[in-house]
């Protein structure tokens, strides 16, 4: 049974169709990518899955429950856990409490003693590399250290799937590097990650499977080389960048 | 954090000591009504120390005197009347808190403004029960407690003790909240309410209680303004300026800070009433306009900014 599944997630904003239709299973323990170029959809996808918005028609499911519609809080609680192409840090509070929030109000795996809630964070902290950076104020990150705070802060709340948008972009090769660490890291963790990424290279590296999204329609899904095989695929969506 | 308690404690006995000194009547209402003004001020920051904005607050405070009044004239106790009085502000601000499920910034900001003339509205109609324009008068004064030295409750010096008691009683919520989990949740969803949603914190619920708790000690604030002042009118006890003024003592103080509303609060209204109103009585509240314009242009931190970095300053 998938841990999160999408069934006919089509999503209308007026006139314009955004998403078509799609159907997608994110199975226990799989790291499955999520390719597209810009407007295909991957983010509004996210929002579907999230709770954060609810489609026009179509289902959700996270495991073996239809959790269509029910807001952010319920899915969060659930165990569906997710960080944002552009971060989205509590900007006026530090690094440490940005973290403490998800290990302190999770729906499971809740720690009684305050003790052992600071102690889970700084372990997250120190999982993303920050935690030298505990008592700096969210704001004043760079946005390499931003992106491994929203993924601390995605982790607090002890998701049973992570979804992840575009972790890798805007970064120097560098930043490459520690994002593809920071996903080895999880994978070696067992966690389910559903994770989107403009980069081909990062997903091929870090995916068991990868979904190909176009004008609101997957039109590719399998395995990194049979998705990068398709030549419709290389073709109008990864030529460049494998040059 | 210590030394703010043993400060803290060193004021509360110095506030303790002008009714047992002989102060004149005239100036113990004026800082009993002073601890009032901080009690709001301090209750409007908390409010606002979960990202809800109120312009709104004279409908608490309206809310909580006519209660305490009407019950007071029913010949309730003073204690029952002013626990209703709570009861009533934390109900009337669980009202227009549901509205924060649809509004937000600028729009809930006007809306609870929109909410404070319903009731100064209600109160100035409602004739029969409020007595109209007019309000109504005769609100017996607080009595003497039997188990205390006189002194300690005749005449104005109840209510001098009580509006202390009540600001002491909203710092110390304040303080301990900003060290609780309840704490965190109010600043998450004050920072980015999606983000903390997605995390399993329902903000709605997290908001409510903030009104309610924002509501009751600015009605209990109402309450006692009535015991003070014993009488009530709309225009007296729905007025915009307990909307407003909190709103700047709260900014002038430090927004979001856990003594500097009530600092500010003190000293603003104690600067007007004491310094502008003898020199020039129609231009007494420039003060407060001043001190909005000066945290807008130079202090963003308030008076608390002045004294520390840190913007979100723990006690």
């Amino acid at each position: 049974m998938p841990v999160l599944e999408g069934r006919g997630i089509s999503v209308a904003f007026g006139g314009l169709l955004a998403l078509r239709g799609v159907d997608v299973a994110i199975e226990e323990h799989q790291v499955v990518g999520l390719l597209g170029p810009n407007g295909s959809g991957k983010s509004t996808l996210f929002n579907v899955m999230s709770g954060l918005l609810r489609p026009t028609a179509g289902e959700v499911w996270f495991r073996g429950r239809r959790v269509t519609g029910r807001p952010p809080w319920v899915m969060g609680r659930l165990g569906v856990g997710r960080t944002f192409q552009i971060p989205r840090p509590f900007s006026g509070l530090s690094v440490f409490e940005s973290v403490l929030i998800g290990v302190t109000f999770r729906g499971r795996d809740r720690y009684r003693r305050a003790a052992d809630r600071r102690s889970e964070a700084e372990r997250l902290l120190a999982l993303v590399g920050l935690a030298d950076k505990s008592g700096a104020r969210a704001i004043e990150l760079s946005l390499g250290q931003m992106k491994r705070l929203e993924l601390a802060v995605a982790l607090s709340s002890r998701p049973g799937v992570l979804l992840l948008d575009e972790l890798a972009s805007g970064l120097s090769p560098r930043g490459h590097e520690e994002v593809l660490l920071s996903y080895g890291r999880l994978r070696e963790r067992g966690l389910t990650i559903f994770a989107i990424e403009h980069s081909f290279s990062v997903l091929a590296r870090v995916a068991d499977r990868m979904l190909v999204l176009d004008q609101g329609q997957i039109v590719a899904d399998g395995p990194p080389a049979a998705v990068l095989a398709s030549p419709r695929i290389a073709e109008a969506y990864l030529g460049e960048e494998d040059q | 954090m210590r030394a703010w308690i043993v400060a803290l404690a060193g004021a509360a006995v110095l506030a303790a000591l002008p009714p047992l000194t002989g102060f004149h009547p005239y100036w113990l209402y004026l800082l009993t009504t002073a601890f009032l003004w901080a009690a709001v001020a301090s209750a409007w920051n908390l409010l606002a120390y979960a990202g809800q904005i109120s312009f709104g607050h004279a409908a608490f405070f309206g809310l909580g005197a006519y209660a305490a009044a009407l019950l007071a004239l029913g010949g309730l106790s003073p204690w029952t009347a002013g626990a209703i009085g709570t009861v009533a502000g934390a109900a009337g601000a669980l009202l227009i808190g549901i509205a924060s499920t649809r509004l937000t910034g600028a729009y809930l900001a006007l809306a609870t403004l929109a909410y404070a003339e319903v009731w100064r509205g209600i109160a100035l109609n409602w004739t029969d029960v409020t007595g109209g324009g007019a309000g109504l008068i005769g609100i017996p004064a607080l009595p003497e407690i039997a188990w205390l030295p006189v002194a300690l409750t005749r005449g104005r010096a109840g209510a001098y003790y009580m509006a202390l008691a009540h600001l002491l009683a909203v710092l110390a919520l304040f303080a301990f909240i900003l060290r609780s989990r309840v704490g965190l949740a109010f600043a998450a969803v004050r920072e980015e309410e999606e983000r903390a949603s997605l995390l399993g914190l329902r903000p709605l619920g997290w908001k409510l209680l903030a009104f309610a708790l924002s509501g009751g000690f600015t009605g209990a604030a109402g309450a006692l303004y009535v015991y003070t002042v014993r009488v009530v009118e709309p225009d007296l006890v729905f007025n915009r300026y307990y909307s407003i003024l909190p709103l700047v003592m709260a900014m002038f103080g430090g927004l979001h800070t856990w003594l500097g509303p009530a600092a500010a609060a003190i000293s603003l209204y104690l600067l007007s009433e004491l310094v502008l109103h003898p020199v020039a009585p129609a231009l007494h509240q420039v003060g407060y306009a001043l001190a909005l314009i000066v945290v807008i242009l130079y202090w963003p931190g308030g008076l608390a900014g002045l004294f520390s970095r840190k913007r979100h300053a723990r006690p």
